[in-house]
């Protein structure tokens, strides 16, 4: 079987990442209907990937096996205006596909993408999930992460 | 609409007897009052004595109470015998029926308990709540996959026996069947590719007993309504959310990643076991004849199996057993979950585990080879009475062994101890019978 690696992700990656952030996107949809995903999402999808490959302020890894993308990271800096520290690695999507998992590459492909993120210059890691992803907060609490914000959602009418 | 059973013999007469006896089991004193004086014993004043005792030490209420041999048989009726969700009361009539079998079988003090909860963690917290007055605790009728959270929670957080039959007791029995099977058959368990056709309780729980008793995981392959669970089905991230079982069975069965349906699964298999629902025409002649040569076949769906037997040998199964009585081999959770109960208590266990059941499964079957093993008798049937107190030693000895006995016997004196209460419980029912203390059921039914 082929070695698994990480390493950024190139223009020819978009359309296999495309399809893990729209799995990603289902799998949040489990969690909440206010994630309900839209019909056009793959179309979305390729076009958020290209635009994060482009973007400065963005990153964007994969992890590989053989020509297969397996999974995949994407954080964006962001200045946190009023607070330090002041400059926080965002953590927007990471997901890994099934068959991969409880194999360390998740925490792998966070270490890898961390570690990228500070050298972006992130002070903090921070990530979303939605509030019922109980495997997701498992997931971050083992590696040192905690809660300190929490979403509120009310939808009008 | 409720659906109409008083067409059928049994039916009739179960509506019948149900009310002329007002329920099936009671509670009955255990002490002799030779006076009113006694109640000065047995209460007050000189039970606050037995209180500070016990306050003393909580350990010692399954001495000085009726705590070591009583269990609740506890239902939310969310999926009560193939009814479906009939809510707590539809469900009392079947939980007063196993605890009747609780009794009589393996002289446990067992009554029906069924609770009205609003959702599993609700569940969880009421049956904690009833630790400090029983000695184990028999889970009914409660649907999946809700039935495996608040069975694993349960076994976690709980110091007393847990026990989910719809589980444990199934997935016990089918492993006994299956070692004889094994047997008969010339196989190992760890050698062997068995097909599990449904994913409900009986069969996850199935998988997962089997993968302790030494099957190869990469070699089990589960099949549901949507084929064979492999990693990379379209619904493996909705399983994660909604069945973190069968998801983990996505995730550690099948190592050759076969896709497809069941006759993709069967294709070389040696084991199938169909707990999928009712048939004739679940599982296809053509299906079973795919499968190695003297394949071994539960059909388990009551009251019709998933193929008829008949069918399934004319294909070429070796071996086969299904859920009914008028079939030889039946796969009858009353075989084993009275002598569960009896062992885990005699020995004031503070859980059942799986190496409990398996020690269970291999007395069960070593029990049928010893009065001599053929492709119809691979498990014992409900008369042969004797396999409960042993069975029941078997699994305190286990319970000794594992280090979860609160009391410690020999496995000779745990089989004295059981064939006691057995008998003192069937003797019971005799002389209450004989006396007219039960009556004669009335004769119109």
């Amino acid at each position: 079987m082929d070695r698994v690696s990480i390493r950024r992700a190139a223009k020819e990656d978009v359309a296999a990442v495309a399809d893990l952030v729209v799995r990603l996107k289902r799998l949040n949809n489990e969690f909440d209907p206010l994630f309900n995903v839209v019909n056009d999402a793959r179309e979305r999808a390729e076009r958020y990937v290209s635009d994060s490959l482009g973007a400065k302020s963005a990153l964007l890894i994969v992890a590989t096996q053989g020509e297969k993308v397996i999974a995949f990271l994407r954080g964006e800096i962001r200045e946190r205006l009023f607070y330090d520290p002041h400059m926080e690695g965002h953590i927007t999507d990471m997901y890994v596909l099934p068959e991969f998992r409880r194999k360390q590459l998740g925490h792998d492909i966070l270490q890898q993408g961390s570690d990228a993120l500070i050298k972006m210059g992130a002070e903090i890691i921070v990530c979303e999930l939605p509030t019922r992803n109980d495997i997701g907060f498992q997931f971050y609490s083992k590696r040192g992460f905690r809660r300190f914000a929490e979403t509120f959602a009310h939808v009008p009418g | 609409m409720a659906k109409d059973l008083s067409k059928d013999e049994h039916s009739r007469k179960a509506l019948s007897y149900s009310k002329f006896y007002g329920g099936k089991v009671g509670t009955t004193p255990k002490v002799p009052v030779r006076s009113l004086d006694d109640f000065s014993i047995w209460y007050t004043p000189g039970v606050a004595a037995v209180s500070l005792a016990v306050q003393a030490d909580p350990e010692s209420s399954f001495d000085y109470t009726g705590r070591w041999n009583t269990i609740a048989v506890v239902s939310d009726g969310s999926r009560v015998l193939g009814l479906g969700n009939v809510g707590p009361e539809s469900s009392l009539p079947v939980m007063e029926g196993k605890a009747l079998i609780y009794n009589y079988l393996g002289g446990v003090n067992a009554f029906a308990l069924p609770v009205r909860v609003k959702d599993e963690e609700h569940l969880i917290d009421v049956v904690k709540a009833l630790e400090p007055s029983l000695g184990g605790v028999n889970l009914e009728d409660i649907e999946s996959p809700k039935c495996f959270e608040v069975l694993d929670r349960l076994r976690a957080e709980m110091r007393i026996p847990v026990w989910h039959d719809d589980q444990q007791g199934t997935a016990g029995v089918s492993l006994a069947g299956l070692y004889n099977a094994l047997e008969l058959t010339g196989r190992r368990i760890e050698d062997s590719k068995i097909v599990l056709f449904g994913s409900g309780a009986a069969n996850v729980a199935a998988a997962r007993l089997f993968m302790e008793a030494g099957a190869d995981a990469k070699e089990i392959l589960v099949v549901d309504r949507k084929g064979i669970l492999h990693p990379e089905r379209d619904d493996i991230d909705q399983l994660s959310v909604k069945n973190k079982w069968k998801y983990e069975l996505a995730l550690t069965t099948n190592g050759d990643k076969v896709t497809g349906g069941l006759s993709e699964a069967l294709k070389g298999a040696d084991v199938l076991i169909a707990a999928a629902g009712v048939g004739p025409d679940l599982v296809k002649k053509e299906q079973v004849a795919s499968m190695n040569r003297r394949a071994i076949v539960f059909l388990m769906a009551n009251p019709i199996p998933e193929m008829w037997p008949d069918d399934a040998i004319a294909a070429g199964a070796e071996v086969v057993a299904t859920g009914r009585s008028d079939y030889p081999n039946q796969v009858n959770n009353s075989l084993l979950f009275p002598a569960i109960f009896r062992g885990a208590l005699d020995a004031r266990s503070r859980t059942i585990t799986d190496t409990m059941v398996i020690a269970a499964a291999k007395e069960l079957a070593r029990h049928v080879r010893d009065k001599g093993l053929t492709r119809n008798h691979i498990l014992p049937t409900m008369t042969e009475w004797e396999v409960y107190p042993q069975v029941a030693a078997a699994v305190a000895d286990a319970a000794v062994r594992e280090g979860h006995a609160r009391r410690e016997l020999t496995r000779d004196e745990f089989l004295k101890t059981a064939m006691e209460m057995i008998q003192r419980s069937r003797m019971t029912m005799d002389a209450l019978t004989r006396s007219g203390v039960i009556a004669e059921p009335p004769e119109q039914g």
